[in-house]
């Protein structure tokens, strides 16, 4: 198999008219890397993947593979294989035809193609299933027909439309890991493109996160969660209870933010804001409710809150503990199991604490919409 | 509004080999097979009926007197206006009319019957048989009437041996053969596009209307025959227009004293050799017909994609 | 309410009788007649059961000539309107949407213009393209074929089209999308990934071209030529002089069409079936499994029924010879008309005779007794032998009527009853030699 090879997105702009599909792109995907495009439906994040593979041509900008500029150059001339989101097995190919379709179409001869689909075949673990139609197929088996088709080509660069979109839960997180699995036997780069934070934090080794066609950040999965550049990608990825207000006071890393219902409250500056935020500047404060704790001492403090459980959803692993602070403020709380049975809350006033450094402030911004 | 784009997005979608030919296929046959001979008809309708060598002389120019004839008739004649092919015209159009509205009536419970039961084996073999007559030639459905209408035919046969007339009825010079077969050469135009349309009808819609008192006339007044507009209007244009062009109904069914208005276009050309003529009553009918159409779908506010469905 | 229902079934009823019996009682009525005597086709007076038309039409150099034509042209139409259909659907795709209506209004025009418009603007165009390139005459744009085919494709190629778009509204453009990304060329992936998708279209557009083209009438009148097609051949028949041999042709037509149906229709639901069963495609296109299939499709035993029949008339006619039937018509002709020359003659005697003795109460009664009373003589064995042609007692009811002086044992029950007897098959074969 051919080792991975670079992607370079620079300043690649996509319009359609008067539309702005994809606004100043600048990624760098390096040569085996697992990279996620992670974002709501219609972020754009679909419309990079088809200018990678050829379908589009960027309005401005340039797509590198491998350090080649590929102006020009038709899908099916770039080291690039699509799994489509609907898989777009062909209908009426068996699947061995289907997986050696790339080869067909070089002119392989007929008892080679078969050969390879049958080490193809063997590998994704469908050996027995090569006469039949994909219509006669499962959805997880139809699944590793379209990645098994798409590695026949071997190609540099693996592209992927969220392909486990259509199948269910367990299936899905099945897929995930065998996915990973085959990448890092291959070792070939992969470009993934979720709405999925799961797949996209548990897979990739990178993931930008895209909205309306402007990527807010590019990182590690810890990164985008434990240090979000935008609100945006604060409240899209992972949940997150916000505070809005502003600065009052500035020291370090930390800031003291004076939030409009909650009084002042303190949390770590996020690293892209560093430098940036200056007293009196709208911000947004970000605490996770797996962050939050019940007080033991209830003595009032800036990471403290007092607040009064509304419900609580036992979900197996973790209580959520819905709250509601002052002047109606709603506040999520996660607890884990520790096998203890716990005595209901409800209507009970508490105080929560977190610790300061796992919360964020963020200048004020746009959030992801529910 | 860039033409360049266009093209090179077209190109770079279907390659070149394959986008060129899609293009100059439909090319040829837009405009060699359908555009150009029409304006090639219009232009020699224009045209004095002229031998050969003289075409593109000095002679050849344009002129209206076959336009001229068509209304007034021939220069000299006692009449003012040429009474015998205005009146063939009138009457092709009222026929034409006449056997759509027969088979609109006669299609209409049939389409609404299939394309309401639930499907299954007696509404296949409907269907098979209501295909299985449209195998067959044209001329031969044409035929079939001439044996069962003729002065020899089976009605009259029967008719005579039971005594009911002691003459046979000629039922050719009456005209009932012509329509009997016209109509029959085109009900499966008039029923498929109704069937298509009822087919999609929500059955609920129907019971609804029943459930809330409506007698079966007002269901199909207000409920069926508006939904089924489309596939109605779609199926009478296409009657209307394939009946008003009959040639072969009326030549083989039609009574020597009545013509068809596609007849007289068809002597011009053939027995009468004047082919600017003929190409000019062409060109009436043609222009005719758009013109009815149209205003059909403007009437009853359907699309031309609904045609053809 | 219970009334009600049964009315508006009785209408119902009523109203499918009505109808169907428009529609197939004149192909029933045209099949009849291929296989009575007379020389104009006729059903009602039934004279003798004969397959001698079936016999002209297979001699008649014309036709077949006619059908040789039709041919040619239908497979230049089905080719070329299939191509320019398809492309023509292809384009719809992909045509800039402002355009796509007027598009649209273009190609689906041929399918409204009437026939004989199509048919005359062709032949004025090309007959100028010719005069304008200073060809001849004779030239191939001249040629009955070339027009023809022109003139059918010009609207056919419309039909095809609209089953093309049907079947491309069904495609994923994925898929080809996909067999770009796996490097196949455009063509390779219009080859090997939408045409076989459209493969089930292309054959329907081009039976249904084929179809078109060979019952073709308003524009191949205008345009044939040197080459009548057999539609023309057939129109100049069935104008200039009819006989019962173009009713042997509807015929076979008609009995062609239904097998083809059949056909379909059985093909149409083992795969139903199959599929409904969850079977593999590769298995319900294997082996033929006929007593469990014969069981499930009623199409299937009409199709081996018809066969039969197909097979046993075929047999029929060649051990069946009218010969004896037509000359005991001609016998019975020859009488009616002896009787009506004989009823002239004596009124022409009675006239006389009437001068002569001046009293006409003599013969009055002589007049008109004898007519009816032969004209019943007659009448009776031809409508009872032959009224009733598919009656199944008629095979060897039809046998020993022409020898009149052999007794028929039981006209009526006595042979209905014996159909099935293997010794009446041996009897009316021995009859017939």
């Amino acid at each position: 198999m051919s080792k991975g090879v670079d992607v370079n997105l620079e300043n690649v702009w996509i319009r359609f008219g008067e539309f702005v599909a994809v606004r100043e792109a600048n990624v760098t995907i390096k040569g085996g890397e697992f990279f996620s495009f992670l974002g709501p439906s219609g972020c754009g994040k679909t419309t990079i993947l088809r200018a990678v593979s050829g379908f589009l041509e960027p309005s401005d900008g340039t797509v590198k593979i491998g350090g080649k500029n590929m102006a020009g150059i038709g899908p099916n001339k770039r080291p690039t294989a699509l799994i489509f989101q609907n898989l777009a097995l062909f209908p009426l190919m068996k699947v061995w035809e289907n997986i050696t379709f790339s080869l067909e179409v070089k002119g392989v001869g007929k008892a080679d193609r078969r050969k390879r689909a049958d080490e193809l075949l063997d590998m994704i673990a469908l050996s027995d299933q090569a006469d039949k139609l994909p219509s006669e197929l499962s959805g997880g088996q139809k699944q590793r027909v379209a990645i098994a088709r798409a590695l026949c080509a071997e190609p540099d660069v693996l592209l992927l439309d969220e392909p486990l979109s259509a199948l269910d839960l367990k299936l899905r997180q099945h897929m995930r890991t065998e996915l990973r699995e085959i990448q890092q036997r291959v070792g070939i780069t992969f470009i993934y493109i979720t709405h999925d934070q799961g797949e996209a934090l548990t897979m990739s080794d990178k993931v930008a996160v895209m909205r309306a066609g402007v990527i807010d950040q590019i990182a590690n999965g810890h990164s985008i969660y434990n240090d979000p550049a935008t609100p945006f990608v604060a409240s899209f990825v992972g949940e997150n209870n916000v505070f809005r207000g502003k600065i009052k006071s500035v020291d370090g890393d930390m800031a003291l933010i004076a939030t409009n219902r909650s009084g002042d409250l303190l949390a770590r500056i996020a690293t892209s804001a560093k430098g940036t935020l200056k007293v009196g500047d709208p911000a947004m404060m970000f605490v996770r409710p797996e962050v939050c704790n019940i007080a033991e001492d209830p003595a009032p403090a800036h990471n403290r809150l007092t607040a009064m459980v509304k419900h609580e959803e036992f979900e197996g692993q973790i209580y959520n503990v819905f709250l509601e602070g002052s002047e109606g403020k709603e506040i999520k709380m996660s607890l884990v199991n520790i096998g203890q049975r716990r005595q209901s809350a409800d209507g009970r006033s508490l105080t929560l604490e977190y610790v300061p450094e796992q919360a964020v402030v963020l200048p004020a911004g746009e959030l992801a919409s529910e | 509004m860039n033409i360049v784009p266009i093209f090179k997005n077209y190109f770079a979608k279907n390659g070149i080999g394959l986008g060129s030919f899609i293009l100059v296929t439909v090319t040829i046959w837009v405009v060699l097979l359908i555009i150009l001979p029409q304006i090639s008809m219009l232009d020699f309708s224009f045209r004095h009926h002229l031998p050969p060598p003289e075409m593109g002389g000095p002679k050849d120019t344009y002129t209206l007197e076959h336009y001229k004839y068509l209304v007034l008739g021939a220069p000299g004649s006692d009449a003012s206006y040429n009474v015998v092919d205005l009146g063939v015209f009138a009457r092709t159009l009222l026929a034409a009319f006449f056997v759509t509205i027969i088979d609109l009536i006669l299609c209409y419970p049939l389409a609404y019957y299939l394309g309401q039961s639930k499907g299954g084996g007696l509404v296949r073999v409907l269907v098979l048989l209501l295909i299985i007559p449209y195998w067959i030639n044209e001329i031969l459905r044409a035929f079939a009437f001439r044996i069962i209408f003729g002065d020899s035919g089976v009605i009259n046969e029967f008719m005579l041996a039971m005594g009911l007339i002691s003459d046979p009825i000629d039922f050719i010079r009456a005209n009932v053969a012509l329509y009997a077969g016209l109509g029959y050469a085109y009900i499966l135009l008039m029923i498929f596009p109704i069937y298509n349309v009822i087919e999609s009808l929500d059955r609920n819609q129907i019971e609804a209307a029943r459930d809330m008192g409506a007698p079966w006339w007002r269901i199909h007044w207000r409920v069926v025959i508006p939904y089924a507009k489309p596939g109605i209007s779609s199926g009478c244009t296409m009657v209307f227009m394939l009946s008003a062009g009959a040639l072969a109904a009326p030549q083989i069914l039609g009574g020597p004293s009545s013509l068809w208005f596609t007849q007289i276009i068809y002597q011009w050309f053939n027995t009468g050799g004047n082919w600017p003529r003929g190409a000019a009553f062409a060109v009436i009918l043609l222009v005719t017909c758009i013109v009815i159409v149209l205003s059909m779908m403007r009437l009853f506010k359907v699309r031309i994609g609904d045609i053809g469905k | 309410m219970k009334g009600e229902n049964f009315l508006v079934k009785f209408f119902l009823v009523a109203y499918l009788v009505v109808f169907f019996g428009y529609l197939l009682g004149p192909l029933f009525v045209m099949s009849v007649t291929a296989f009575n005597s007379p020389a104009f086709p006729k059903m009602a007076p039934w004279e003798c059961l004969t397959f001698e038309w079936f016999d002209v039409l297979a001699n008649d150099e014309r036709i077949l000539n006619g059908i040789q034509n039709s041919v040619i042209v239908g497979i230049g139409t089905v080719i070329l309107s299939v191509v320019m259909g398809l492309a023509g659907a292809l384009l719809l795709t992909e045509i800039w949407p402002r355009l796509r209506a007027t598009y649209y209004t273009i190609v689906i025009a041929p399918i409204l213009i009437p026939g004989v418009v199509l048919g005359i603007s062709t032949l004025v165009f090309w007959d100028r393209i010719n005069i304008m390139l200073g060809l001849s005459s004779g030239s191939f744009l001249h040629n009955g074929i070339f027009l023809t085919v022109i003139g059918q494709s010009t609207f056919i190629a419309s039909y095809c089209m609209l089953v093309f778009i049907a079947r491309l509204q069904r495609y994923d453009t994925g898929l080809t999308e996909a067999a770009l990304d796996l490097g196949a060329t455009n063509v390779q992936a219009f080859r090997k990934v939408l045409l076989p998708f459209m493969k089930p279209a292309i054959g329907s557009a081009a039976v249904l071209a084929f179809l078109a083209s060979f019952e073709n009438y308003n524009t191949t009148t205008f345009t044939f030529g040197k080459f009548p097609t057999l539609t023309i051949e057939l129109a100049q028949k069935v104008r200039y002089g009819i006989n019962p041999s173009i009713s042997s042709l509807a015929f076979i037509i008609i009995v062609l069409t239904i097998i083809g149906a059949l056909a379909h229709e059985i093909y149409r639901r083992r795969q139903q079936l199959a599929l409904a069963n969850g079977a593999p495609v590769s298995a319900v296109t294997g082996k033929f499994q006929l007593p469990k299939f014969l069981r499930r499709n009623p199409a299937s035993i009409l199709l081996v029924l018809l066969a039969l029949a197909g097979f046993s008339t075929i047999w029929f006619a060649q051990v069946y010879s009218p010969t004896e039937c037509k000359m005991e018509v001609r016998e019975q002709k020859r009488l009616i008309q002896e009787e009506r020359i004989n009823a002239i003659r004596q009124k022409r005697l009675e006239q006389q005779q009437e001068k002569l003795l001046k009293g006409p109460d003599v013969f009055g009664g002589s007049k008109t007794a004898p007519a009816p009373g032969t004209g019943k003589t007659i009448e009776s064995p031809g409508k009872g032998t032959f009224g009733s042609v598919f009656n199944p007692g008629n095979l060897d009811k039809a046998a020993p009527a022409p020898s009149p002086n052999k007794p028929l044992e039981s006209p009526g029950k006595g042979t209905f009853g014996n159909v099935f007897d293997p010794n009446n098959l041996e009897k009316s074969g021995s009859e017939n030699k």
